[in-house]
């Protein structure tokens, strides 16, 4: 199937160059949310690893916070 | 000169006709400094307010006959307006008159009379629509050029959409046509979802990301305020978007990404490019903030 855009309010099917600058943005992308998963894995981790320490649950940690 | 009551055999001099035709060609002025409440005397003159602070012109009941007439005009910074006091003013403008506006008063009777406001020059709307809503369906890439001129500073992109599956809307800027590629996008996000806050920066990015797409066709609310991009120098973001993570709407996120792209260029466009190899569905539309009151 092609790939379609929105031209400046005409829907058509994209050309072979606006494919190729499509496919750079999309890989841009796809690496950002990896990184950004990755990141966020990251961060959850550290955070469990904390309340372990203090032996306490994430509810109890948020109560602490209000 | 005020209306004159001639009776029969009177002479009328030389001065008398002048003074009536320069009523036609130059109508008699009675200027005014502050409220006033209007005579009989009146009839058919020009009222000219002139007062830095707000003012009322009085209009009461049995001084007027139908077909009597007055113009009513404001050359002061405060507002005049035309007030019943014991007769009705009815207008379908309003009776307010800004400074340089007028307009005249006819009696309909002698206890009712009507405002014809003049046309005036419209007050410049705050938002200028400069892309009309525009619908996409099942597009990759949504592109739109030749928005950003020097008439605005400073732009708003409304976008809802829904796509097959979750995955980020991305912006960059372009200028005649050219996408603007280079990797000179810097972004701060600061989400919340449920009781939990979550916040990343990321630069040095070929994009701009402006929204999430949540789950399958679940809609997804953005705007992006787009600062200055037709300068010929650095363009701001700022989107906020709210998304969902469920086709119940049950469980809303909201996501603001602030950034810029730094590069000291002026852009006449943008494109915009849906990520995860899906496509979107939705709506757009551009505005220009006024630059004047």
């Amino acid at each position: 199937m092609n790939m379609k855009t929105n031209d400046n309010g005409i829907e058509r099917d994209m050309t072979e160059t606006e494919i190729e600058a499509y496919e750079i943005v999309k890989a841009d992308l796809e690496k950002r949310a990896k990184e950004r998963t990755k990141a966020e894995a990251a961060q959850a981790t550290a955070r469990q690893t904390v309340l372990t320490k203090l032996g306490l649950t994430a509810d109890e940690a948020a109560l602490l916070l209000d | 000169m005020a209306l004159q009551t001639f009776t029969a055999g009177q002479i009328l001099t030389a001065a008398q006709v002048t003074a009536l035709q320069a009523n036609d060609y130059n109508q008699t002025v009675s200027a005014k400094v502050a409220s006033y409440v209007l005579t009989a005397a009146d009839k058919g003159t020009r009222i000219t307010m002139s007062s830095a602070s707000a003012t009322t012109i009085t209009v009461n009941t049995s001084l007027f006959t139908a077909g009597d007439s007055l113009r009513i005009q404001n050359i002061g910074a405060g507002a005049c307006v035309v007030t019943a006091g014991t007769a009705t003013v009815t207008s379908a403008g309003p009776l307010s008159i800004p400074q340089w506006g007028g307009g005249q008063l006819y009696f309909t009777s002698a206890s009712a009379a009507v405002y014809f406001p003049d046309a005036v020059t419209a007050s410049t709307s705050g938002l200028v629509c400069v892309k009309a809503e525009t619908a996409f369906s099942g597009a990759a890439t949504i592109t739109a050029d030749g928005i950003f001129t020097s008439s605005y500073t400073n732009y708003v992109l409304q976008i809802q959409a829904n796509s097959a599956s979750s995955a980020d809307l991305t912006l960059q800027l372009r200028a005649s046509g050219v996408t603007a590629t280079a990797t000179n996008y810097n972004q701060q996000k600061i989400q919340a979802n449920t009781s939990t806050a979550g916040a990343a920066r990321t630069t040095a990015n070929s994009s701009a990301t402006i929204t999430t797409q949540g789950s399958s066709n679940v809609w997804s609310f953005n705007q992006t305020t787009i600062y200055q991009p037709q300068l010929a120098a650095v363009t701001g973001f700022q989107a906020l978007t709210h998304w969902h993570n469920s086709g119940t709407y049950a469980q809303p996120i909201i996501e603001q990404w602030f950034g810029n792209h730094s590069l000291a260029t002026a852009y006449d466009g943008f494109i915009i490019t849906m990520g995860g190899g899906f496509t979107v569905t939705g709506t757009y539309a551009v505005y220009g903030y006024s630059k004047t009151v």
